[in-house]
């Protein structure tokens, strides 16, 4: 097994978790990750790990600027049935999982996009220096904004959680 | 004595300290009682964002094998290749016709005798490449991916008809269920009544094996036992009655949508929507009116015992044998039927796209 291979099967999972969690299309996530790893093979760059989430991040910001130029063009585009993936993922009511997945989901919105890359990265399996090199940041700033990240995000999930129950106490 | 700030704890946890750090900090929080309370804490809220993140996956797929995505790559790369071969070719026969026009209008000139026959010919001779892509338009609306997209339109150009044969079977391999989907879109426009079509068209380029016959689609019988009338629409219809929520399974391709008549004005329709699996397996989508629905799938199940369709239960919720699986949703019942095991019809209906509103 050689080392892109290695890499395949260790990273592919986290890259299309990564896309998941920006484009929130679960086939499109699949798609960008398959480019990002023919990207790879072709490219066959010096620090693989790090390039495969620098391009995976980028063709995430590629696909939301199509998306809005997409909706600019909403009139033109109305027939064509690959276009416009909602943003809400599917029948998130049916299941607990989605509902909490959608209560993640709102939690993650109201981190700024610097902190959202940060732990996204680092989620992904990404060392403070790799993340470092990604985001432009210092890498022992790295850590003072995934705190803030992290903090951030569990907030943000209390917070709503606690407006849902206020909600449902005043419905009943 | 100064506290551990922070982020070093975060840093700490996250295994991103060297190693005289870990110890001058491992040290530290033997003797600070208050540093191991914080550390506690931010080992826990370490914890939840890890857990609340891993909700935020997309359902486990099993990837494409490596050598299959390394193998597309180097098609690809050879095809940029042979673009670029095309490419330079095409601006061969560019060059070669417009010398030849100008050859001709100069014989035009210096032969005064042809002048009528020859004015004739060199305008219609740069003209005519100009209006051969037209064909290539059927192509084009697939390959999403413009890097596809443009070449094909540069070689058809100068290529004609040839091109589109050479350039679409390329496009359909890096896109497939986009291509499938547009070619559904631009195959129907037969609002039929009554009866299904008696055969999708899904475009040239289309796989014989994805070709879909009536006998197929056993929705055609549900029209005697309710008086619902099913039509064929072609994918704008169905978007138009429908708006977004046209129920469907995100990147399979559309082969069939029917839609019954809708009585009131206000109620949707039932609606059916047909996708194919990459196994070539039919998979139909089906929302509508709860009753409408069970009828439905009542007299499908009746009508063929092998037939992959199921008996309702009455209870709430997730209901169903093997070969369907559906959910209710107030007044109105989201079904799929396909021959495929209830675990695989679970995840399915998981993925089913149609969002209420």
């Amino acid at each position: 097994m050689d080392e892109l291979e290695r890499l395949y099967q260790t990273t592919y999972g986290a890259v299309v978790r990564f896309l998941y969690r920006k484009v929130w299309d679960a086939d499109r996530a699949e798609d960008l990750a398959q480019e990002v790893f023919m990207r790879l093979f072709q490219h066959r760059p010096e620090k693989p790990r790090a390039w495969v989430f620098a391009v995976a991040a980028n063709l995430a910001r590629d696909e939301a600027r199509a998306a809005i130029r997409r909706r600019k063009h909403l009139t033109l585009l109305t027939n064509d049935p690959g276009q416009a993936p909602s943003r809400i993922p599917a029948a998130d009511e049916l299941v607990e999982h989605d509902e909490l997945m959608h209560a993640v989901q709102d939690a993650l919105g109201t981190l700024t996009s610097r902190d959202q890359e940060v732990l996204l990265l680092w989620d992904a399996g990404l060392s403070y220096p790799e993340i470092a090199a990604q985001t432009g940041l210092a890498v022992g700033a790295v850590g003072t904004t995934l705190a803030r990240a992290r903090r951030r995000l569990i907030d943000a999930y209390d917070r709503q959680h606690s407006d849902d129950s206020r909600n449902h106490a005043a419905h009943s | 004595m100064r506290h551990i700030p922070e982020d070093e704890l975060h840093a700490y946890l996250d295994q991103a300290l060297s190693r005289s750090q870990c110890v001058e900090i491992e040290s530290h929080l033997a003797r600070c009682e208050t540093c191991r309370r914080e550390r506690n804490d931010i080992a826990a809220l370490r914890d939840r964002t890890t857990a609340l993140l891993a909700t935020l996956a997309p359902s486990r797929r099993i990837p494409p094998s490596f050598e299959l995505l390394r193998r597309q790559a180097a098609q690809r790369s050879a095809r940029r290749v042979g673009r670029w071969r095309a490419a330079a070719w095409a601006a061969s026969v560019l060059v070669a016709v417009g010398l030849g026009w100008g050859a001709r209008s100069f014989e035009a000139e210096t032969a005064p005798d042809s002048v009528a026959a020859a004015a004739e010919q060199p305008s219609a001779a740069p003209e005519r490449p100009r209006r051969a892509p037209e064909p290539l338009a059927v192509v084009t609306p697939a390959a999403a991916d413009p890097d596809a997209q443009r070449p094909a339109r540069k070689s058809g150009t100068a290529l004609r008809g040839d091109s589109p044969a050479v350039e679409a079977p390329a496009a359909a391999r890096e896109r497939p269920a986009a291509r499938a989907e547009a070619e559904a879109l631009l195959a129907s426009e037969s609002n039929r009544t009554g009866t299904p079509r008696d055969s999708v068209a899904l475009g040239p380029s289309q796989p014989v094996g994805a070709r879909l016959s009536s006998g197929q689609l056993p929705i055609g019988s549900f029209n005697g036992s309710t008086g619902a009338l099913f039509r064929t629409v072609s994918w704008d219809r169905a978007r138009f009655e429908r708006g977004e929520s046209v129920p469907r399974i995100a990147g399979l391709p559309v082969v069939e949508v029917q839609l019954a008549g809708s009585r009131g004005q206000d109620s949707r329709p039932l609606m059916v929507v047909a996708q194919q699996l990459e196994s070539g397996q039919v998979i139909r989508t089906i929302e509508g009116p709860a009753t409408d629905v069970t009828q439905l799938l009542a007299s499908q199940a009746k009508g063929s015992s092998d037939s992959p369709w199921p008996t309702m239960d009455d209870g709430d919720g997730i209901a169903g044998g093997d070969g369907a699986m559906a959910v209710r949703r107030g007044d109105r019942i989201l079904a799929i039927t396909a021959p495929l095991s209830s675990d695989s019809l679970r995840a399915m209906i998981r993925r089913l796209n149609a969002t209420e509103r």
